[in-house]
């Protein structure tokens, strides 16, 4: 082969969201695109909790998201906060989530059958994909990456887009990033438990295709972190994400504090009878805009999606899917605004995160991270929020207590302070 | 020039089949894969060409669903591959298949050697190599776990049961070769992007003029499913579990 | 004409498969002709209960040679089955000939039988994972394993045939293999390493398990067949040894449902692997998740005791 077949306009590392949804727009523009995959098919090694926010993908190409390999509408968003054998269920159902007519907000996905099938966009349009390869190495000449090494290969491009994911190995490659420190990092766990369809609709109250997102607190044991739950058509998706280090101090591991979970009676009977069909592991970035590397490009090399740190853990829900789709399509367009000028696709790409609203979005949610920084909303708050509840429905022939004396007994009992609840609620406002 | 002909089978994962309560099977969850031994017959073939000037040709007899096997194929160092595209194929039993892969590889010219594998994962019949050299007259020799080629002899060394036997015969032949001919590699970047860009002909059951409905009738399908007790013990550290492991077994009266 | 109603013709390379498919066509109520290559084979199985012995003469001294010559012989004489022993020079003839007669052929039978002019047969489909029934009609061609029929006994005549071979593969050295290990199908405890083992000197660990188990040690198709660390007769699975010990204990073997197959029998499975996904555990009876190299010699110790 010679040099000239050798050299692409773009090689994109990694066809999870963010390369594929690059590769679409590039080669849709005409560019010359490889996307390299070490999975045997794209998605096969990813892991997700399980949702996506539909504007990313109207973003890519209006109306695609009827033909997209998604799972439910998400309509029923709940917070479900657990302590001991309790829980506390809230459950907001918006049908508006689901109007036939717009695209809905958002979806519940299995991320082994989307990513093959944007990848498999990707390739309509005319991007190349070549799975089953792990690449080793960047090449560097003169001060620019110019390519990369896979095995015995060596590929040259005008750009290379790293989308190889959270621990971006890429972007270590280039210079850009130290290895990530476990401080700001949560590792999830996953299990995909199916279901017959409608089991799952009758469980979670849910019509047609609609689909329930839940978020839990106060299933792991104090860590740092939380739990979710997606349904599926026919599977449910349940998983933790704690962080590491403060794993390594506890007692016991994750593994066990994820089957408690399961075995937890406000959680059994939702996946009774369930068969695991799929488990996983992976890292998820905790720390918001605080995540997004300092730098995100250098001449010819791009970092999109969790390789950039583009995480937002609101709590309440990880949003990575939609952010890695979004700084796919930026970098797509800086390289196309670029045209001959590749020294100018850095900061185009700078610029398009900022007219896509990316990065001004993560930095309005900032404030979640302090939030979450707090350590006792791990299990105080689930066991006050409980046992408020368990004192306003326990009735016995006492006199019952004032709801204020119920709430302040509480909370003392659960060795809080009032003032410590009203900081912490002066930064959750501040943070929305 | 002379063709090698590789004869794979795009196959459902075994480790994917879902046996249903009533036994019955799914194989809506199974991805496809290239039948695992039929990427030593692969590499074989390769090997083959390299030594006899010639070219590396696939065949493959399969239905829609096998075309993503035409990359891989390919991405593994073929030259070419012929692809039968036909709905028969899901019904085919090894009659059939090797009257379709007999009769795609007569429409070959200059065919020197024709490779398969020992047996495909799904059926494991091991029928194919013998019934295509049956159809084409042509010499056969199965359970080959080493070849070697000079000018236009063959010398194989045959793994039986009880013996190793060596054996000579002069092109062309049809062989079937055992998995440890050759550690299949794992193809690389370019071999996948030059993949991309190689030939595949595409025959059609009415392109071949053979009856491809099978001979047998299949009356029934069902899993099989293992009853274990299967008891994990995970309580405690490692030297627990060892010890309520032996507690166990001594139990069961099996120490 | 060799028989005088429709019946089977049976031939094996190993005496003992012979003896079982004449049983076979007994149980069935079927004439037997055996196929044999030279007088030699024939005698030994003379008491076997065939109705005839065809001692074939020929140039060749590889049966699979006169494939062409025996599906001519089946269809003169209308035999109704050719049954041949499942073993590697087995299926090679047999598929040859089912090739000339262009007729149907199920391989490896699990169980075998007729219902009325039909052959019934089940085999296994996706390395064990099921089990499929066929029926076939007309002269048909099957090859079925050892151990699955009653033998039977009986006098049968020898006739000495002459039969054109195709030489074209000439046989130009034949190196027994001498078996080193044992019959594992005979074992009554069994240890079976996989793949997990990084090298051969760690067989150690799973032979001195086996030493205070009384067991033997068995393997995985690729410890045998690649890497060569121990006799071919110790793999286990659909293409090795199926066996039916009271207990089988597995270490780093992921339990893939070609392994498997061969251990169905088991009284008891025992497995110990660090992937407590791997499908072994769905097999076994009794699991520890964990790595062999510690797990292993802590079982070994606490068996000493
Ligand atoms: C437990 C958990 C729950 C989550 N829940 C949600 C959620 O509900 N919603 C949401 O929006 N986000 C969620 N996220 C975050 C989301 O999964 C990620 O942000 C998203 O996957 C990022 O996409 P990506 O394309 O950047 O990277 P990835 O999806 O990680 O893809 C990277 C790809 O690169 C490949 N690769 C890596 N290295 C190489 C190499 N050297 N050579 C070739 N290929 C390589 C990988 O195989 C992979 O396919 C969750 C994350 C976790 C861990
Ligand atoms: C047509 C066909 C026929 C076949 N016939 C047979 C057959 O008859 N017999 C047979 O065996 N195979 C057969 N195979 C191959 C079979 O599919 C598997 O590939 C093979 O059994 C895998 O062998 P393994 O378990 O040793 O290796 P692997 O699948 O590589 O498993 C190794 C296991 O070791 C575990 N492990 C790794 N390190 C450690 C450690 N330190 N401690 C504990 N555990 C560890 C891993 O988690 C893994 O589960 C056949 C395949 C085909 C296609
Ligand atoms: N449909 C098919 N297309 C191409 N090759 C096949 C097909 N079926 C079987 N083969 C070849 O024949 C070998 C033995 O298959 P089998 O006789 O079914 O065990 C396979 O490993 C392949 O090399």
């Amino acid at each position: 082969m010679s040099q000239a077949e050798d050299k692409f306009d773009a090689i994109i590392v990694g066809a999870g969201p963010a390369g594929s949804a690059c590769a679409y727009t590039l080669a849709k523009a005409g560019k010359n695109v490889l996307v390299i995959e070490r999975g045997d098919s794209p998605g096969s090694k990813n892991v997700t909790g399980g949702r996506i926010y539909t504007y990313a993908l109207e973003m890519l190409e209006p109306g695609i998201f009827a033909e997209a390999a998604l799972e439910r509408r998400v309509t029923h968003e709940q917070i479900m906060l657990l302590a001991g054998q309790r829980a506390i269920t809230v459950d907001f159902h918006q049908p508006g989530f689901n109007a036939e007519d717009q695209a809905p907000v958002s979806f519940t996905v299995l991320r082994a059958v989307f990513d093959e099938w944007l990848a498999g966009k990707a390739e309509e349009m005319g991007a190349i994909v070549a799975c089953g390869i792990k690449v080793d190495r960047l090449i560097e000449e003169e001060g620019r990456i110019a390519g990369v090494v896979a095995g015995e290969d060596e590929m040259y491009a005008d750009v290379v887009i790293a989308a190889d994911g959270v621990n971006s190995f890429m972007a270590q490659e280039a210079g850009l990033i130290q290895d990530i420190s476990a401080k700001t990092m949560g590792v999830g766990v996953k299990e995909v438990i199916e279901l017959p369809a409608q089991t799952i609709s009758e469980r979670f109250n849910l019509q047609a295709d609609e689909g329930a997102a839940r978020m839990l607190l106060g299933c792991t044991e104090g860590i740092h972190g939380g739990g979710f739950l997606y349904t599926n058509k026919q599977s449910i998706s349940l998983g933790c994400v704690f962080t590491p280090e403060e794993v390594a101090q506890h007692k016991r591991s994750v593994h066990e504090i994820f089957q408690d979970l399961k075995m937890h009676p406000a959680i059994a009977p939702l996946i009774a009878g369930g068969e695991t069909i799929e488990y996983s592991a992976h890292l998820v970035s905790e720390a918001g805009v605080r995540g997004i590397h300092p730098k995100l490009h250098r001449e010819g090399f791009l970092m999109i999606g969790d390789a950039a740190g583009f995480v937002i853990n609101t709590g309440y829900s990880i949003r990575g899917i939609d952010l890695a789709i979004v700084s796919g399509i930026a970098a797509a367009n800086a390289i196309i605004a670029a045209a001959e000028n590749i020294a100018s696709v850095g900061p185009n790409y700078i610029q398009e995160l900022n007219r896509l609203k990316l990065l001004p979005a993560m930095k309005a949610a900032d404030g979640y991270f302090e939030v979450l920084e707090t350590p006792w909303i791990y299990d105080k708050i689930p066991n006050l929020a409980n046992d408020i509840m368990e004192n306003l429905f326990r009735i016995s022939g006492e006199v019952p207590l004032r709801m204020k004396d119920n709430v302040l007994g509480a909370i003392k009992a659960n060795g809080l302070t009032v003032w410590q609840l009203a900081k912490l609620g002066i930064k959750g406002v501040r943070s929305l | 020039m002379s063709q090698v002909i590789a004869c794979y089978k795009w196959v459902a994962d075994e480790a994917d089949i879902r046996i249903n309560a009533d036994l019955s099977i799914d194989l809506s969850k199974a991805k496809g894969k290239i039948s695992d031994y039929d990427k030593n017959a692969i590499e074989a073939a390769i090997q083959a060409a390299a030594v006899l000037g010639g070219k590396a040709v696939g065949v493959t007899f399969g239905t829609s669903d096998a075309k993503p096997s035409l990359k891989d194929a390919l991405s593994r160092g073929l030259d070419e591959v012929c692809y039968i595209k036909a709905q028969e194929a899901s019904q085919a039993d090894g009659a059939a298949t090797a009257r379709a892969l007999a009769a795609a590889i007569k429409k070959l010219e200059n065919v020197s050697l024709i490779i398969c594998a020992e047996g495909a994962s799904d059926t494991y019949s091991r029928q194919t190599a013998p019934r295509i050299g049956a159809f084409l007259d042509l010499p056969v020799v199965t359970s080959v776990s080493k070849m070697e080629l000079t000018g236009n002899t063959l010398t194989a060394v045959r793994k039986l049961d009880d013996c190793l036997q060596t054996v000579k015969v002069d092109l062309p032949a049809v062989v079937a070769v055992l998995p440890e001919i050759n550690p299949a590699p794992i193809p690389g970047l370019k071999a996948v992007l030059a993949a991309g860009k190689k030939p595949v002909h595409e025959l059609k059951a009415a392109d071949l003029g053979v009856d491809l409905s099978p001979l047998s009738t299949i009356s029934e399908i069902k899993g099989y499913i293992m009853d274990r007790k299967n008891i994990i013990f995970n309580e405690g550290d490692l030297a627990e579990q060892v010890k309520a492991l032996v507690a166990a077994l001594r139990k069961e009266g099996v120490l | 004409m060799f028989c005088k109603v429709a019946g089977i013709f049976v031939y094996s390379d190993q005496a003992d498969i012979a003896r079982e498919i004449i049983g076979f066509a007994r149980l069935n109520g079927r004439q037997s002709v055996v196929l044999t290559l030279g007088e030699k084979d024939a005698q030994a199985l003379q008491n076997a209960g065939a109705d005839k012995i065809i001692a074939i003469k020929g140039e060749s001294e590889m049966i699979e040679n006169y494939a062409q010559a025996i599906a001519v012989m089946l269809k003169d004489e209308s035999a109704e089955l050719f049954a041949v022993g499942a073993t590697p020079r087995g299926r090679d003839l047999a598929a040859r000939v089912a090739g000339y007669l262009d007729c149907a052929m199920v391989s490896d039978i699990a169980a075998a039988g007729f219902e009325g002019d039909q052959i019934v047969c089940t085999r296994m489909m996706y390395g064990g994972a099921v089990q499929q029934t066929e029926k076939l009609s007309g002269l048909s061609v099957i090859t079925i394993p050892p151990g699955k029929f009653a033998t039977a006994q009986g006098e049968a005549s020898i006739l000495s045939l002459e039969l054109p071979a195709d030489n074209r593969v000439s046989l130009m050295e034949t190196a027994p293999i001498v078996k080193e290990g044992v019959d594992l199908s005979k074992a009554e405890k069994v240890v079976c390493v996989g793949m997990a083992l990084d090298k051969a000197e760690d067989l150690q660990i799973a032979r001195d398990l086996a030493d205070v188990m009384g067991a033997e040690l068995g393997c995985t198709r690729s410890i045998a067949e690649e890497r060569h660390w121990l006799p071919v007769e110790s793999y286990i699975g659909i293409s090795g040894a199926v066996i039916k010990p009271k207990l089988y204990l597995s270490m780093g073997v992921s339990g893939q449902i070609q392994h498997v197959y061969g251990i169905r029998d088991a009284g008891l499975i025992v497995a110990i692997d660090t992937n407590e996904k791997a499908p072994i555990f769905k097999a076994a009876d009794y699991g520890i998740v964990g790595d062999l190299y510690q797990v292993v010699p802590m079982l070994t110790e606490a068996l000493k005791k």
